[in-house]
């Protein structure tokens, strides 16, 4: 036996990443033999075919050896470095090096080598083993405060660091998050990373879509006075209100609720509601309100305030942003009255709502008689695609959604 | 925000609801004229109408049948179940019609059933039951259980507005006693756990009407930082924040009013060893009503249902070791 007593070396192997990944290459190493590293500290970087990820070292220690150089591809579970642990002995051997020679036949290629369960009258918790584990440390020497003497997770965690509040996280971030609260405002300094990328998808997201579509825009007034009342009685916007009378004219025109992907046309049954949030100088995203048709407005108020919510704080996952068959904007709080919006592709059309401005508009009685009222106007844009649809469906459709709009209970 | 009791909260979403979908409609014995044993429809028939309201014989079977018919054709009935014990006559139609009907005819059944549980007033053995555990049993049926006037609304509204059958376990001991601040207008919370009160040392898992008892229990350990996670959904059951606080805290104590065999709590200690083992640091505690039917007599009941002090002593047990 050449390795010293204390000393125990633990293997680096190439890590299963997923039931269908049989291998991986070595893209960068983070360390050179003679380094020191901390346990989950990154110790290499691995690309597979399904995605590219960092490996975590298994144990604090000196590195030895690195076996397999970048570019490389290797199995699963292959040794593709060592880390000798200096701290304590462990209370069997473990699978040290012999005579200098790397083992050929690791006993367990995946895991870090454990302490026993067991040391003499002494047993350990799970918790307890991996902590040590981890670490490299003889459970032996650590004192136990539990019950008999029994070495507790707060002992271990005292012994491997004096300070344990001060213990680096063992563990990713869990991404559970608790009560909904209201989102703090986006921090300044944040702003760099996100930004760039964000844009350019943006970017690259429109510039596709006005190659791709053939893209028309129709406008149609709507008098608001109806919405105006009934969205003070109940609290909600008259972008829900929009949303419901929108949901409603999609039923009576379903061409506008689909999607055209090259030769592909799908009309959707669902309605799957894209509402376009504003990030501020950050970008913009459009989360889905799945199967929307099947909420009142007030539903749809809750709704769209709780995925504006969620995109503000940055909680959205990927289904959130997925499956949107038709788009509303909504950008008129500054007071803008028209816009020509871009398609979000594959749809087929998007609906540009604005603020609502008091005008003087000729009404007539239900004698026929003309006058001229102050009524809140709006000008809702849509910007369809000519290749799915023709203009005269265009303006059907937004008719129709006027004439929901304008008879609102 | 206005302060409303749990039951309040109860009523505030039934309102709400019927009065943004007309689909929505309301079954039960004694809901309509005589406003609910529990007087949470007092008023709704006068403004909702007896087709809306509706009274219906004392058959819970009829109830929760006629109501998954009326789910299948499009309407959102939401049954009430005078007391949640009587549920058992209203079984076979929840059990094996409507929990099977999207698996066998691929159609949606939107009901939601409010089950009034739990004791803890000395309603003896057919009105202090806390059945949930066998619809988490039973595949295709949601189970939630709200603790707070607030999750009692929101869990209210996304129940009905889901799809599934959604069995709504809301507790008779938390009606008059819990009151909080309700956000006024439609909110659906979603079916996930919710950290009542974090801490680091020990985690005391819960729902219902043993969240509070958790909460006064670990108020002062002695300096212990105790953990409440709060479940509010037994189906789905929020594997992640369970696993999250188990891994923080190492230490699990879990309550159930229910009797404690094959109890939601027993699944969530089976979910801990089979998920959770590298992270515990003693034993899975479990706190929970023996399995004998609750007695009349008060302090037989008290004797038999997990209270502060029973909690505290596993709490207190558990750190120590």
């Amino acid at each position: 036996m050449s390795s010293s007593p204390t000393e125990t070396v633990v293997d680096v192997t190439m890590p299963q990443m997923g039931v269908s990944v049989a291998e991986g290459t070595v893209v960068a190493w983070r360390v050179e033999p003679g380094d020191r590293i901390e346990a989950e500290a990154t110790i290499c970087e691995i690309s597979t075919d399904k995605i590219d990820t960092e490996v975590p070292a298994p144990a604090t220690g000196v590195v030895t050896e690195i076996l397999v150089p970048i570019g490389e591809t290797v199995e699963v579970g292959t040794v593709m470095a060592r880390i000798a642990t200096g701290a304590g002995a462990p209370a069997q051997p473990l699978d040290g090096g012999t005579a200098g020679a790397p083992t050929t036949e690791p006993s367990s290629p995946t895991t870090p080598p454990r302490p026993a369960a067991t040391n003499g009258n002494r047993r350990y918790s799970p918790v307890v083993q991996r902590i040590a584990a981890e670490h490299g440390i003889d459970l032996s020497q650590v004192p136990g405060t539990g019950r008999g003497g029994r070495v507790r997770k707060q002992d271990v965690l005292a012994f491997v660091e004096p300070t344990p509040v001060e213990e680096p996280p063992l563990h990713i971030e869990s991404p559970y998050r608790p009560e909904p609260v209201a989102p703090a405002p986006a921090p300044v300094a944040e702003a760099g990373d996100g930004l760039s990328r964000m844009r350019r998808q943006i970017g690259a997201h429109m510039k596709r879509s006005l190659e791709t579509a053939a893209t028309c825009t129709t406008w149609i007034e709507v008098d608001m006075g109806r919405v105006e009342a009934a969205r003070a009685r109940l609290g909600v916007t008259a972008l829900a209100f929009v949303a419901r009378a929108s949901i409603d004219a999609i039923r009576e025109h379903p061409a506008m609720n689909a999607w055209l992907e090259g030769e592909k046309y799908t009309r959707h049954s669902d309605v799957n509601l894209g509402i376009a949030v504003s990030l501020g100088d950050e970008g913009l995203i459009v989360p889905v309100v799945p199967r929307a048709h099947e909420l009142s407005v007030e539903g749809l108020a809750a709704r769209i305030r709780e995925i504006a919510r969620r995109a503000r704080s940055r909680q959205l996952t990927p289904d959130d942003v997925y499956g949107g068959t038709f788009t509303i904007t909504n950008p008129g709080q500054y007071g803008s009255i028209m816009a020509t919006p871009i398609i979000n592709q594959p749809q087929v059309a998007i609906l540009d709502f604005e603020a609502v401005i008091k005008r003087a508009v000729v009404v007539t009685d239900t004698d026929g008689n003309d006058s001229i009222a102050i009524r809140p106007m709006t000008i809702l844009g849509l910007s369809w695609d000519h290749r799915a649809l023709d203009g005269a469906v265009a303006a059907q459709f937004l008719a129709t959604v006027k004439r929901h709009l304008e008879s609102v209970p | 925000m206005p302060t409303l009791t749990y039951l309040q909260a109860i009523s505030s979403a039934l309102r709400d609801e019927l009065r943004a979908d007309e689909r929505v409609l309301l079954m039960g014995e004694d809901i309509g004229v005589f406003g609910g044993a529990f007087k949470v429809t007092d008023g709704f028939i006068e403004e909702f109408g007896p087709d809306r309201v509706m009274d219906t014989p004392l058959a819970e079977s009829g109830i929760i049948g006629t109501a998954v018919g009326a789910a299948v054709v499009g309407m959102r009935p939401v049954c009430e179940m005078q007391f949640s014990d009587f549920i058992s006559c209203g079984f076979d139609q929840l059990v094996n019609v409507a929990g099977k009907m999207h698996y066998r005819q691929g159609l949606a059944v939107p009901i939601t059933v409010r089950l009034p549980s739990g004791g803890g007033f000395s309603g003896g053995p057919f009105h202090s039951q806390n059945p949930e555990a066998w619809f988490m049993h039973s595949p295709g049926i949601k189970v939630v259980a709200p603790s707070t006037a607030s999750d009692a609304k929101g869990l209210l509204h996304a129940a009905i507005r889901d799809p599934n059958p959604v069995c709504y376990m809301e507790h008779k001991h938390l009606y008059r006693r819990v009151k909080g601040e309700v956000p006024s207008g439609v909110f659906e919370t979603p079916f996930t756990a919710r950290v009542a009160r974090p801490g680091s040392d020990l985690v005391v898992i819960a729902y219902g009407a043993m969240v509070p008892v958790a909460l006064e229990a670990t108020e002062d350990m002695d300096g212990a930082s105790v953990e409440v996670l709060d479940l509010r959904s037994l189906v789905p059951l929020d594997e992640e924040a369970i696993l999250d606080s188990v891994e923080r805290c190492s230490k699990v104590v879990i309550i159930d009013e229910a009797n404690a065999t094959c109890a939601a709590g027993a699944q969530v200690a089976a979910l801990i060893a089979e998920k959770g083992f590298e992270s515990l640091d003693g034993p899975v505690v479990r706190v929970a009503t023996p399995d004998v039917p609750i007695p009349f007599s008060p302090p037989l009941e008290q004797a038999v249902l997990p209270g502060v002090d029973r909690v505290k002593e596993a709490c207190r047990e558990l750190l120590a070791y």
